[in-house]
């Protein structure tokens, strides 16, 4: 009876081993007869995908040899700036994949060499290309040789050795280029450097002297930090702009998130919404100050095309509305300090601060800080401070005092403040409805006395908070939802009569 | 005694401060030492510096391909970086920049070796159509042994041969490279296509001249004799096929002919050029024709217009019956010369009842004659209407018994 338990275990598991060995090996086989899709061998599948899209302003076509058509141009930019990205990476990486796509055979020793070396020396390059000026030169009879000049690259480049960071700059630099087209691909022959010289920023703008600034956060009570999904009601949006004008204020400052915007490609349907935002502003007489990159959190120097792609497309189809007040570029940036690193996210910002103010020359630029230390850095890049304040009271004056001190020459707003009046079971302690009009009281007076540009946190109570804005915790989430004027019954509180100090 | 103390130690004191106040003028700059501000590629490339403090900052460097970090040797107080290979090798600007809290910044520029290594020669395209509009061209770019372009204004002499003429032209290297266009001419032909820069000289290039498309052209027709029965074949010749300047098309132009009928059908024949000429053939109708011919050479010439008549042979067309009427025997078919037509000659035989077409039956003669069988099985006995087709001849027989 055992023997024959003994005998059935051995030839089952033998044949479970058999069987998982021939199945083993029969994946195997037919994975290695898959083979590879003949469309590959032409390159013809690569799906474009915005991955590096620098500014590229096309000199009017005036070549030498074969006439350019507009299809073969786009397609020699595409490989052009797609050279220049393979060429971040590798830099980036130190690695060589991709490049032989898009240099020859020749040309790709010389970036080879390149990461060679910086290999060895633990040398690591991240850099990005901003703004290319290209001039078509000279379009070979058989179409495959063009001859392009580069002026004026807008280069951006941070250097580290053994890991740190020892050089950040900016250059501008004009290239003559030679490309091949080769197996469908236009890649780079001959580049020669003929110029190089320090990028200086433009200056723009008169400094502002003194603004006037009384206003507030508003995201609408139903849809926080969702204000243009599904639940956009310009109804809603207009009723609201009412008890805000009601209230004696004058301006809004709303958020843009760029992931829900679409990133690089901003969606039509968003922009429409935003822009109807800013109608219904218009007619409520409210000035808004529109707050880009919410939820935004990479820096990364390959990102800054594509940022800066979002950023055009917003700021150039709201520049002309006249109930704009100013762009804040990002909400609290100095958040994101410690995961990101100081100096990455303040190029970052710079960058992005100098491109917004080309792109309007009109409306004034800020930087949203969540911290009065924080707001001195990029003073100079700025058109006016800003600084978020939830501290004891008490200190506010002197915080103000002391960033007036250090800013002189540039205004400084306020541009959130609040108390929550939650108190519950996750803050025993909080905060009443009372202490929050008390609040409000006390601080409309500070405002008052130095008048300081400001605009406080927030129009509503709300019900929901989404998790990218403080996170899962409970005692944090309900706190957040009390910061409001008005409850969530949607009755006015204690503190509604102290949102604004004549 | 005391004066001399006096003097002496102020001369110390004055010593003192212009000695500390050097140093420290020179702690706080580092000043670049090396003048030259353009060298050859290939050159060993040093950048040196003044330096009085024992510091050694890195040297940011950045080329045509890319950017890097130099570290430097110091030799007591001279700060030497060596420029790297992959840098020194390549032409163009480089920008270098000391990273020191006080940092210096410049640029020199690496130019191409005096000598060239390798023509790099684009030409293209390799086929162009002989005549004076038409051009292919060539695209030089003389490099370094470190594969650099030549500066702008390089001369560049293109040598081209075409017939018994040879050519020289020079030109010069502009934003890289050089191209000269170089025209066909109105002879067809090859022209071969040299360049040369620096003595250095590029390999054999050739370009075809094709003959530009063909002109209008003449139709020729060749046929046995004059008669339509439908056994000889008619050959169609175009005239030598010539472009605008006379050269013979290219051969395999394909050439198609437009018959037309006297019914108005079309009936199309086709051949391709050979030095010039395409044939095409016809056989011959196997009645009275007139036709009307004409050649295309498709979207490019085309030729006169010809006709041809056939005339008739088979004049009568004879009938007998056999075996209860079911065996019918068309002949004898008699040619031109009373001769029995060749074998093949068509003829058709239909069957009606009571004006219903039954059956159609279509044979060939053979020795003149041609005979149709009714199964008896398929056509039973009873009364039929018989009509014979041949060479345009049509001969009805009604009512006919078949028993």
């Amino acid at each position: 009876m055992n023997r024959n338990i003994l005998r059935s275990i051995l030839i089952i598991s033998y044949m479970i081993i058999i069987a998982v060995i021939i199945g083993g090996i029969s994946s195997l086989y037919s994975y290695l007869n898959t083979g590879a899709d003949r469309a590959t061998i032409l390159h013809t599948e690569i799906q474009k995908i915005d991955q590096y899209i620098p500014d590229v302003y096309w000199a009017p076509l005036y070549n030498e040899g074969r006439p350019m058509d507009q299809e073969t141009l786009e397609r020699i930019e595409n490989n052009y700036l797609d050279a220049w990205y393979v060429k971040q990476i590798a830099y980036k990486t130190n690695t060589t994949s991709g490049i032989e796509d898009y240099y020859t055979e020749n040309a790709r020793k010389n970036l080879y060499n390149t990461i060679a070396h910086n290999t060895e020396e633990g040398i690591v390059v991240e850099a990005t290309t901003l703004e290319h000026h290209p001039t078509l030169e000279f379009f070979s009879e058989d179409g495959q040789l063009v001859v392009i000049t580069d002026y004026d690259v807008v280069e951006y480049k941070r250097l580290y050795k053994d890991e740190v960071l020892i050089l950040e700059t900016t250059e501008t630099a004009t290239y003559k280029i030679v490309l091949l087209l080769e197996d469908g691909f236009w890649r780079i022959r001959h580049m020669v450097k003929e110029h190089q010289e320090v990028y200086t920023e433009k200056e723009r703008f008169d400094t502002l002297k003194d603004i006037s600034v009384k206003g507030i956060n508003y995201y609408p009570q139903a849809t926080p930090w969702d204000m243009f999904g599904d639940g956009f009601d310009p109804e809603i949006l207009s009723k609201d702009f009412q008890i805000i004008k009601d209230a004696g204020l004058e301006s809004i400052r709303i958020f843009v998130q760029y992931d829900d915007f679409g990133k690089a490609n901003v969606q039509e349907d968003k922009l429409q919404k935003l822009k109807q935002t800013l109608d219904l502003a218009e007619r409520h007489n409210l000035k808004v100050m529109v707050t880009l990159f919410d939820f935004y959190g990479d820096y990364a120097v390959l990102d800054w095309t594509l940022n800066r792609r979002h950023a055009a497309t917003i700021v150039s189809s709201l520049k002309e509305h006249p109930a704009l007040y100013a762009w804040d570029i990002k909400n609290e940036p100095n958040l994101d300090f410690e995961s990101r690193g100081e100096k990455q996210v303040t190029a970052w910002l710079q960058m992005m601060t100098s491109f917004v103010k080309n792109t309007d020359p009109d409306h004034p630029v800020t930087i949203g800080w969540s911290n009065a230390e924080s707001a001195i850095i990029l003073k100079d890049h700025v058109d006016f401070v800003s600084f978020h304040f939830y501290e004891d009271l008490d200190t506010l004056e002197d915080v103000y005092l002391y960033l007036n001190e250090e800013i002189p020459t540039k205004p400084i707003v306020l541009s959130e403040f609040g108390m929550s009046s939650y108190k519950g079971i996750w803050n025993p302690f909080g905060n009443s409805e009372n202490d929050q009009a008390t609040y409000h009281k006390e601080i409309q007076g500070i405002i008052a006395k130095h008048k300081i540009p400001s605009m406080s946190w927030t129009l509503y109570d709300f019900v929901e908070i989404p998790k990218e804005v403080v996170g899962r915790l409970p005692w944090q989430k309900n706190n957040q939802k009390q910061f409001g004027f008005i409850n969530q019954k949607g009755d006015e509180k204690a503190a509604f009569k102290y949102i604004f100090k004549e | 005694m005391k004066y001399k103390q006096h003097i002496f130690l102020f001369i110390a004191i004055l010593i003192a401060t212009i000695s500390t106040g050097q140093e420290k003028d020179q702690g706080n700059s580092i000043g670049l030492l090396t003048s030259q501000t353009e060298f050859e590629v290939g050159s060993t490339v040093l950048l040196q510096f003044s330096s009085a403090e024992a510091v050694t900052p890195l040297l940011y460097c950045s080329n045509s391909y890319g950017s890097t970090v130099i570290t430097p040797v110091l030799e007591e107080t001279t700060l030497n970086y060596e420029i790297p290979d992959f840098i020194a090798n390549k032409s163009g600007l480089v920008h270098w920049k000391l990273i020191h809290n006080n940092p210096t910044s410049g640029s020199f520029v690496m130019s191409p070796q005096q000598h060239v290594a390798t023509m790099e020669t684009y030409i293209g395209p390799p086929t162009i159509e002989a005549g004076d509009i038409d051009y292919t061209m060539l695209v030089v770019i003389p490099t370094d042994a470190l594969d650099n372009p030549m500066p702008e204004g390089t001369p560049v002499m293109v040598h081209h041969r075409f017939l018994d003429t040879q050519t020289e032209e020079e030109i010069e290297t502009k934003k890289i490279i050089s191209y000269k266009n170089i025209s066909s001419r109105r002879k067809s032909g090859r022209l071969f296509i040299a360049a040369e820069c620096l003595e250095t000289h590029s390999t054999e290039y050739t370009v075809d001249v094709l003959p530009a498309i063909p002109t209008d052209f003449t139709i020729s027709v060749d046929r046995p004799h004059e008669y339509a029965d439908g056994n000889q074949i008619t050959s169609f010749y175009t005239s030598i096929l010539r472009d605008a300047h006379a050269n013979i098309v290219s051969d395999g132009t394909f050439v198609t002919f437009f018959i037309r009928n006297k019914a108005g059908n079309v009936l199309k024949a086709s051949g391709t050029t050979v030095q010039g000429i395409a044939t095409a053939k016809m056989i011959h109708p196997d009645q009275e024709e007139q036709w009307t011919v004409q050649a295309y050479v498709d979207g490019m010439a085309e030729s006169n217009t010809i006709s041809i008549a056939y005339q008739q042979v088979v004049e009568n067309v004879e009938i007998a019956f056999a075996k209860a009427n079911r065996e019918i025997q068309v002949g004898p078919l008699k040619s031109f010369m009373n001769q029995m037509i060749p074998d093949g000659f068509q003829v058709v035989l239909e069957v009606y009842k009571d004006n219903v077409l039954l059956e159609t039956y279509t044979k060939t003669s053979r020795k003149g004659y041609v005979s149709f069988s009714l199964e008896e099985a398929i056509f039973k006995n009873d009364t039929y209407t018989f009509t014979i087709k041949t060479a345009g001849l049509e001969k009805n027989l009604p009512n006919i018994k078949l028993w």
